[in-house]
């Protein structure tokens, strides 16, 4: 078997022998390609009552890459509102991107944007939501985001 | 993507750098590799700023890439589109092994004739060393790693008792899962980095099932295949991590930001620049991953100056580890970029049967 789905049955076989922190629940993984997890704030924040979901989409060379991790728009559900989140679901978070390790997990992923969630004060999209989504690819891996400093969302 | 590999003085096709590297007086300066902001960086976001000051969005010619933070939203949407079209063209493999064969050093000395003559005579002061060939690296960030982990398996087993110094290696080596539990990461995180790493040893003197002993061919193979390669990486960075956190106090006063120079948090510092994929290795990780698999390595700095007083020679930095003495491990540092040296010139890598 293949290094990413090995890591992959690990962590699946984890998450369904220790569970899930609060608020983070398996919604479906049927493969080891794609996979979707809801994810609510609990306690009090700007988005008490709001549950999202979360698509993890996994190349051959995950863990060594990083997975695609994106919010889920569709009928039911939206991506936040938040000034990492465009509206189309992409998320501006360093760790997705050239902070990335191994030794992140799909949960640890999850922890970490719940905490970024946790911590916003506004409420808003990003300054370039609109030409961002206009022109973005389909899989954000694809998309160089440029990070900050002060990004809540640069590490756990 | 600056690639050291290729000199300023003869620039390969497909190379899009060619700048000159950097020079620097100490380790603790060196940039990092790969993602030094190359010499127009800095006239790139001036001329950013003047057009933005005037009221239009900075539109850089194609080709060009922003290398420093920017706002999103300074930037037109077709520079945006073409940055995305610049990250799918990085998807697409290098054509750069991982790990080289062994080159005679004359083809280094070649990329430097036409240009820096000190380089030049480094060179040849290394070959009058005995240094006779270099097997370089990819230059993708974890050449040092990379290198490192490919001359410390390659020296087992040309040894002259493989058995032991298998022994030897894997004795240190198995110490080394339960600290890198002890300092919070989950063993399915690296459990099978581990495990390709050691069976990579162990296959030595001890053929796995459907395979035959480590040959020179195989083991170049084996780094060549970017999943067990990368995975070994990954275990040189995460044991590299978890010698420096388990002895904070030692390594704190060492932890800076590479591009910033500002001091580190021994967490902070391990996850983005130990742990990461593809962060260049600086002088910490360097003496906490010799320590940690207690070995001696010589690094060369190759770094085209010469003395005060003209003459001209090649400084090492050592790091000495090892038990027990023993030739160290010696690699060739040129600003940005190591690569492996050796005593030979060449080596046979015909495929052989399993």
């Amino acid at each position: 078997m293949a290094v990413s789905s090995r890591r992959l049955q690990k962590e699946l076989t984890e998450i369904k022998t220790a569970g899930t922190p609060c608020g983070i629940t398996l919604l479906k993984a049927d493969d080891f390609q794609t996979w979707f997890l809801s994810l609510e704030v609990l306690g009090e924040s700007q988005y008490k009552g709001e549950v999202f979901a979360l698509m993890f989409r996994f190349d051959p060379q995950y863990p060594i890459s990083a997975p695609a991790v994106q919010f889920v728009v569709d009928d039911k559900y939206k991506a936040p509102l938040h000034p990492h989140v465009y509206s189309n679901g992409h998320i501006c978070a360093s760790i997705l991107g050239g902070e990335w390790s191994p030794v992140l997990s799909v949960i640890a992923v999850c922890i970490t944007l719940q905490s970024m969630l946790a911590s916003c004060k506004e409420k808003k999209r990003p300054p370039d939501n609109d030409r961002y989504v206009a022109h973005a690819p389909d899989n954000p891996k694809k998309t160089r985001f440029v990070y900050h400093e002060s990004d809540s969302a640069a590490a756990p | 993507m600056s690639d050291p590999n290729n000199p300023p003085s003869e620039p390969v096709p497909g190379d899009l750098s060619g700048e000159p590297p950097k020079l620097a007086k100490t380790l603790k300066d060196l940039p990092e590799d790969d993602t030094e902001p190359p010499a127009w960086a800095t006239t790139d976001q001036a001329a950013a700023a003047a057009e933005i000051a005037q009221g239009g969005a900075f539109e850089p010619p194609p080709g060009w890439t922003i290398t420093e933070p920017t706002e999103l939203s300074t930037l037109g949407p077709s520079t945006l589109f073409n940055m995305n079209e610049a990250t799918i063209e990085d998807t697409i493999p290098k054509d750069r092994p991982l790990i080289a064969p062994l080159a005679p050093m004359a083809v280094l000395r070649a990329e430097y004739e036409n240009g820096n003559t000190i380089f030049v005579k480094q060179i040849d002061w290394l070959v009058d060393k005995g240094y006779k060939g270099v097997r370089r690296t990819r230059g993708d960030g974890d050449c040092f790693y990379r290198s490192l982990a490919f001359a410390y398996v390659e020296r087992i087993m040309h040894s002259d008792d493989p058995e032991l110094n298998v022994m030897r290696a894997i004795s240190t080596l198995e110490t080394t899962p339960a600290m890198l539990s002890s300092v919070g990461f989950q063993e399915l995180v690296f459990e099978d980095f581990f495990d390709i790493f050691k069976n990579l040893i162990m296959r030595i003197v001890q053929p796995e099932p459907g395979k035959s002993r480590l040959t020179a061919r195989a083991l170049f193979d084996t780094f060549n295949n970017p999943e067990e390669s990368n995975s070994i990486v990954m275990y040189l960075r995460l044991l590299t991590s978890a010698q420096i956190r388990l002895d904070p106090e030692e390594y704190a006063p060492f932890l800076f930001h590479p591009e910033i120079g500002e001091p580190m948090e021994t967490v902070t510092f391990c996850e983005n620049f130990v742990e990461a994929v593809g962060k260049e290795a600086d002088h910490v990780q360097m003496t906490a991953l010799t320590r940690a698999l207690r070995v001696n390595v010589n690094v060369a700095y190759l770094d085209g100056h010469a003395h005060k007083d003209g003459e001209i020679d090649v400084d090492f930095v050592q790091f000495e580890n090892a038990p027990e003495p023993e030739d160290p491990i010696t690699l060739l540092y040129r600003p940005g970029h190591y690569d492996i040296l050796d005593n030979r010139d060449q080596e046979s890598l015909t495929l052989e049967p399993l």
